[in-house]
Formats: C-alpha cells, structure tokens, sequence
C-alpha cells in the first residue's frame, strides 16, 4: 500500500482541565491519513466536533515552540509528531493527550508558561558585548570552530517540554533547569559575551544541581542536548567565586572520581566517599549499610588496571 | 553461548552482589560472562564533564579490548556503565572533531576499535537473546504472590535512539522478566523517574528525595519490592534504603534487589548466595517466598 493511502480510524482521548472542573478526560473519534500531525487531528477536532477543546499551536513547522504536550505520556510537539506514527509504535488506535506536566494547568491542553520564562530570562539570553564593539569602534567576529561549540545550544525554541519532563526541577526551586542552562551556555561559552563572572555566578551552582537522568535528552524536539550543556557548564565551575556548599561537594566528588581513575584506573567507591563527604559523612553511610548487612562489600577490593600507563594516557593532564 | 563481560566498578566494590547474581543466573542458564581482560572505568556517568575526549577513549579502550577478545557483545549490569560506553560510540561515529582528539589521544595506545564490538544491557540480553521461554524452563521456586515493582530508572531508556532496545516512555522488559518468576509486576508513576544517585555526589538532600519519591510511589501500588537494572540505582536504592527510611521519617520499606537477584531466587538460590539485603530477606520471608 503506497503512504498516500494509508488511513486510519483513532480515538483521542483528551486530558481536559477547567477551573470549575477540574481535570477529566473526553474522547474524540476522527481518521486521519499518513501525514496527518496532532495539531492538525485538534484542529479538526475543535472545528468539526468541539470547539471548547483549548490548546496552543501556531507555526506547525517546530519552530513556534507552542504545541507542547504529552502524547501517550510522552512529551512532544504535537506538530512534529504524525498520529499514524504513534499507533505504529504503540500497537494502538487509542491515543491519550495530556498538558505537559509541572506547569499550572490553565485550559485543557494550555499551560502556564511564565515559571519557563522566568528561568530563560533569569540566565540573561541575550549577548552582552564589549563597548568598543557597542561604540562602533570594533567588530566582533565570532570563529567558526567558537560557533560550533554554540550552534547547538542556541537552537532552543522556548518549548517548556524539557522543563515539564525534568525530575530536579520538581524536586529543587534552585535549580535553573535543562532550557535555561542550555541558554546560559549558549552565551557563557560565547567569547564576544562580557559578563562572565555574573554568568558563573548565575549557572554554576544550579549546574550541580542537574541529576544526569537524560530526560531532557530524550524529549527535546530540537536535539539541543541540554544535558550537555549542563556537563560543559560545570568545566567552568573552577572559575567561580563564592562556592555554594553544592558547588564544593560536587567539585570534590568530581576531583575524587578523576584521581581514583588517574591512580587505579577504576573507581574505587569507598575512597571516592571518603574524599567528598570526609570520615564523618562516610561514617554514616556506613552504618547504615552495616544494618542493611552490606557493610562487607564496603570492604572488597577491586583490584586496579595493570596497563593503568596506558589509561592515563588517555586521561587529560 | 558466551559475552564479553564488563561488570563496573560498582558491581565489583559496593555493589557486589549485582556480579554475584548475574554470574550465578547466567550460569543456570548455560552461559558463559567472559570478564573484558584489564578493563577501566567507563567515567562513572561522571567523567565527560571533566574531559570529554578521555571519557570517549576510556570507553573506547575497553570496546576495543573486547573486539581483540573476539566479541561483538559487551553486556554489562549497569545502566550507567552501559550509558557511558554507548555514548561515547555515538559521539565517536557522528561528531567528526572530537573524533579526531580521540584518534590523537588513543595514539601510540593499544586502543584501536573498528565499530564492531557495542555495549549491551544484561536485561537486553536475558529478553532478546536467550528469550523468556528459556529463562522459564529453569524455574525451580515460583514467586507467586510477590508484588515486585518494575523499576527502569534513567540510563537503560535514555537517549531512545542511543539506547535503542525498548521505547523510553513504555518499556516492558522489566515486567516480563518479573512475569516469568511467577511474581506479579506492579506498575508504578516513578519507575522511569530519576533514583537521585547522580546527585548524591552535589546535592545528596535532593538526591535522598528522588529517591524518596521513587520508593513511595512504588509503594503507593502496594509493591513489595521492586528490582531495578543498575549498579548506581543499587547503591541508591538499596543502600541507602534505611537511610531514606530515617531522613523522611516512615515506618515502611520497599527494598530494591537487582533483576538477576530476583531471577536467581527463581532458580532456586538462596537469598544469602545472591547476597541480597537482611531488609529484602525480610520481606521475602513475610511473603512465604524464602
């Protein structure tokens, strides 16, 4: 069968949100064909069957960053994700849509996106050149192998999917989250910006603050890899004044995890506790692990690379 | 049938009963863990952020190491560790600059790897290759009436593509696994959520709170126990058990054993030769399993 005559039936079923009601789910029949994307079955949905079905979407294109939701618990653009493709992957014609999690639910499938904003615009994103560059008295050009390190990072449509699927945000007000530090490296990384310091000092405790669980990574429409830039960011951290006690423990943790490397080839647990959170902090693990009957393992040792030369030389410094 | 073999720092120093129990499934199972020889660290998830190109060669001399030993399949117990080396392949065949600082660093190295040999999950290995039929017919002890939380964490799922084994946000291979002991698998909201050990080396208050959320929300769907597929969320999750039990002040525990520790109590083990926790024992027995 040629893609143009692939067709089917699907049933959407709506997570809906009112004030007065609260949230329920509703469901929608319609068919659609091989190119038929989400935003296009809620719109035919909300002009052929229902039209006080709420949802944002406007470029259609994965540019506009307004479509956000999660589609089968999953977090997309509804516009850049097919309906065909989804019953392929999921062996079903029943699709659940839902509003991105953690943000304030306004109606059905709007959010309230001023908490994202306020994170974006509290990494300063905009380049803060030098004055002769501002005066007209310089250019500043910026090099090709500069730009490649950025590229990537300034591709970020203000979405939000990333922010509503992150576990730290959830858990720690602190923390930045994955669009704002994408951002923030964008400029921070960016030889024409002049504000370093106050960058650092915006960026590098919330770095440390990032739990690795790659969920950003995943869900990111754009493949900005916000991850990555959390892991470039905190390169930086041994240029920031004022350490925070997360900065310290992580910078510690991280020291304690390249030497045990460097010196054995292998991490080497019970040293790499000991160096960040010092005798004491280990003490307590310890006892815990004693009631739970695991302190023997606390006790193994592994032993360490034989060629370990051959590892350091592939280690930097 | 045999597989290169790399168990991790952590499944040989803290999380040595992960190694024990997967040597033992895999034995009852006719096949053979051939241990990668001299291998190193994979960078802990860690190590990228402190040198990029090293954290890509390290992997790479390990992959290489068992494409010498003359394997295309490296399994490992840890989602981490299997992280770590997949990654550090992505970026090796698709960025072209750091590419070539690793082709210079590995320079004057033993470290040469064609592409052949790639990383994969214990867990992959026991659905895909060796298949649930097989796993089923070495069934000595059937867990029936044990509620066992299926739990995936992060690194096993993500990235998708990367990853590539089962779709990120509706994996079942955990559940299948549970299925085949007999027990019964127990979905839950958190079982794809972070365990917070990444954080336990910057921010340990949020870390003890990932995890804190993964254990109440498993046993908010009346879980036993649940089992998890990595070394680090062993540390978090198992370890620290009593340790999250006192920082939130509950009187309940879920404990979390590794998926080869469950399949091993299925064959037959005992609990103590699959060094599984006095807190998982406990609760093991209360069942009428142990």
């Amino acid at each position: 069968m040629s893609l143009k005559n692939e067709e089917a039936e699907v049933v959407i079923k709506v997570k809906r949100y009112t004030q007065e009601k609260g949230f329920y789910w509703q469901e929608y029949k319609l068919k659609v064909d091989r190119f038929t994307q989400f935003t296009e079955a809620l719109r035919r949905i909300k002009s052929e069957q229902d039209p006080t079905l709420a949802y944002r979407a406007s470029c259609h294109m994965a540019v506009c960053g307004s479509c956000g939701m999660k589609i089968n618990g999953e977090p997309k653009l509804a516009c850049k994700t097919l309906v065909l493709d989804v019953i392929k992957k999921y062996g079903s014609n029943v699709i659940t849509i839902e509003p991105m999690d953690y943000f304030k639910p306004v109606k059905d499938l709007v959010v309230d996106l001023d908490d994202f904003y306020n994170r974006m615009h509290k990494v300063k994103p905009r380049l803060y050149p030098s004055n002769e560059v501002l005066e007209g008295k310089a250019e500043h050009r910026l090099k090709p192998e500069d730009q490649k390190v950025l590229w990537k990072f300034a591709q970020c449509i203000w979405c939000g999917l990333c922010v509503s699927a992150c576990p730290a945000v959830q858990e720690d007000p602190e923390f930045l989250g994955p669009a704002a530090h994408a951002k923030g490296f964008r400029f921070l990384a960016d030889p024409r910006d002049t504000i370093t310091e106050e960058r650092l000092k915006i960026l590098i405790d919330s770095a440390w603050r990032c739990t690795y669980c790659y969920m950003c990574y995943n869900v990111c429409p754009r493949d900005i890899e916000p991850v990555t830039a959390i892991k470039k960011t905190r390169a930086f951290s041994r240029l920031a004044k004022d350490k925070t006690e997360v900065i310290k423990t992580g910078e510690k943790h991280t020291e304690a995890v390249h030497s045990s490397i460097f010196d054995s080839g292998k991490i080497m647990g019970s040293r790499v506790y000991l160096s960040t959170y010092g005798l004491l902090g280990s003490m307590k693990e310890m006892i815990f692990l004693m009631q739970s009957g695991k302190l023997k393992y606390a006790l193994v040792k592994e032993k360490a690379v034989e060629n370990i030369q051959e590892v350091r030389k592939l280690l930097r410094g | 049938m045999a597989y290169a073999y790399y168990p991790g720092c952590t499944a040989h120093g803290l999380s040595k009963d992960i190694d024990i129990a997967t040597k033992k499934v895999f034995e009852t199972l006719g096949l053979r863990l051939d241990e990668v020889k001299d291998w190193n660290c994979c960078g802990g998830g860690f190590y990228d952020e402190y040198d990029e190109v090293g954290h890509v060669a390290l992997n790479l001399r390990n992959l290489s190491i068992v494409e010498k030993m003359g394997y295309q399949k490296m399994v490992t117990p840890c989602s981490v560790c299997l992280q770590s080396h997949r990654l550090a392949t992505h970026k090796y065949k698709e960025n072209k600059d750091l590419k070539k600082e690793v082709d210079d660093r590995i320079k004057g190295t033993s470290v040469s790897y064609s592409g052949s040999a790639q990383a994969e999950h214990i867990v992959w290995v026991l659905v895909r290759d060796v298949g649930l039929q097989k796993i089923r017919e070495r069934i000595k002890r059937q867990l029936t009436g044990l509620k066992v939380g299926a739990y995936y964490g992060c690194q096993m799922l993500r990235p998708e593509e990367i990853m590539g084994f089962e779709p990120a946000f509706n994996p079942h291979s955990m559940e299948d696994l549970i299925r085949v002991t007999g027990a019964t698998p127990v979905s839950f909201k958190a079982a794809k959520s972070c365990c917070g050990f990444p954080l336990m080396g910057s921010n340990p208050k949020v870390g003890l709170r990932l995890a804190y959320g993964v254990l109440k929300s498993a046993k908010e769907e009346q879980a036993d126990i649940i089992i998890h597929p990595c070394s680090l969320c062993h540390l978090q999750l198992d370890n620290l058990q009593l340790r999250i039990k006192a920082e939130f002040n509950v009187n309940w525990v879920v404990p979390a054993i590794y998926v080869t520790q469950l399949l091993g109590l299925a064959f037959g083990f005992s609990p103590e030769e699959l060094g599984i926790s006095k807190l998982a024992q406990e609760v093991l027995a209360s069942r009428g399993i142990v």
